[in-house]
């Protein structure tokens, strides 16, 4: 597991200011250690497309970077959102989403078939994504971090079990 | 009153330092040629403009930002009203033109008609709601339009409105000019 607190550290030291999204158990300890740090404001959203909407109007608003949380069934959620927002306004948007579906989630049906179409949706979306690992999550981090920035549109990073929780 | 009658009234009351989020098809287009210019006029993204002006109102608290939204994109991200009574920014004032159509694509009914607004935005958490009828208070709904986006704190108006005969032309602007017009008018 990534040490959650040099993880968050990482992230406002990048100058993301606001976050927001849908939890999912996969970001237990994340949203545990999100909850007790004041650089980084977390908003609730209903849904995730509402959270996308959110981050756009805070980076209309004042040029700050926003990343997102949300479970594989979100990206199903977030199709228009992306398409007809954020990408089409070039809105920079880092998400974290987890990715349910896989051998872990054997005993979970509900995951199944978005697992197995999560990276079909995402090449179809044209949304740029990595895995997130526990070894060179810095890494990771950057060029994601800096293909958002190039390109000021929204990139992905899918995380496995265990990875952001215990 | 039309949607666009009564946009036009919104003309007259505002300061010129509002900022302005407008629900995507004929609300935008209304936006666009009616207020002043540049505004974020949303294309896409039926259901958002809420959560958009939300999250301009949390980044801009100095700024009173403005979302002009009918009533089928207002019911599509109903659940957003919630998240803005839970936070409750200060300087956010939402406006929802309720024709009970969907205008853009041709008039088709939307469910609006059965909505008690007044009763839904209060148990939502808004206590800062009006619901009124523009022919009603047709002499005064400028009065009423000045006093949601001036009143202090979250406002949340709900107009009925008569259908609009006449569709605006398109917006001339891709997105990625209406965000660069916007962010430049912010000085960003």
């Amino acid at each position: 597991m990534i040490n959650i607190q040099e993880f968050i550290s990482y992230l406002s030291n990048q100058d993301f200011t606001l976050s927001s999204g849908v939890p999912c158990s996969y970001f237990k300890d994340l949203f545990i250690n999100l909850e007790k740090n004041p650089d980084i404001y977390y908003i609730p959203a209903t849904r995730e497309d509402e959270a996308v909407g959110i981050a756009t109007g805070y980076y209309l608003g004042d040029g700050k970077k926003c990343f997102l949380i949300m479970q594989n069934s979100g990206l199903a959620n977030i199709g228009d959102a992306l398409t007809s927002l954020a990408q089409l306004y070039k809105i920079p948007l880092l998400l974290f989403v987890s990715y349910r579906g896989l051998k872990p989630d054997n005993d979970f049906p509900e995951h199944s078939i978005m697992g197995e179409v999560t990276e079909s949706v995402l090449d179809a979306y044209k949304v740029p994504y990595w895995n997130l690992g526990e070894i060179n999550w810095i890494k990771t981090l950057e060029a994601a971090i800096s293909k958002m920035e190039k390109t000021s549109l929204p990139v992905c990073l899918l995380v496995e079990k265990g990875v952001l929780s215990e | 009153m039309k949607g666009a009658e009564v946009i036009s009234k919104l003309n007259n009351v505002l300061s010129g330092e509002e900022l302005i989020v407008s629900s995507n098809g004929n609300v935008s287009r209304q936006a666009f040629h009616l207020l002043p210019q540049p505004q974020l006029y949303l294309r896409g993204s039926m259901g958002l403009p809420v959560p958009v002006g939300l999250g301009l109102a949390l980044a801009l608290p100095g700024k009173d930002i403005i979302v002009l939204t009918g009533d089928g994109n207002f019911l599509m991200g109903l659940s957003s009203i919630a998240t803005v009574a839970f936070l409750k920014p200060m300087n956010l004032k939402i406006i929802i033109l309720d024709n009970e159509l969907y205008s853009t694509t041709g008039g088709q009914e939307t469910v609006s008609s059965n909505v008690g607004y007044l009763e839904l935005v209060l148990g939502m958490g808004i206590q800062n709601i009006n619901s009124i009828d523009s022919i009603e208070k047709e002499d005064v709904i400028e009065k009423i339009l000045s006093d949601t986006i001036k009143d202090p704190g979250l406002q949340v108006l709900h107009i009925k409105v008569e259908e609009d005969t006449i569709n605006l032309g398109n917006i001339p602007w891709h997105p990625v000019e209406i965000k660069e017009r916007f962010l430049k008018q912010l000085d960003i």
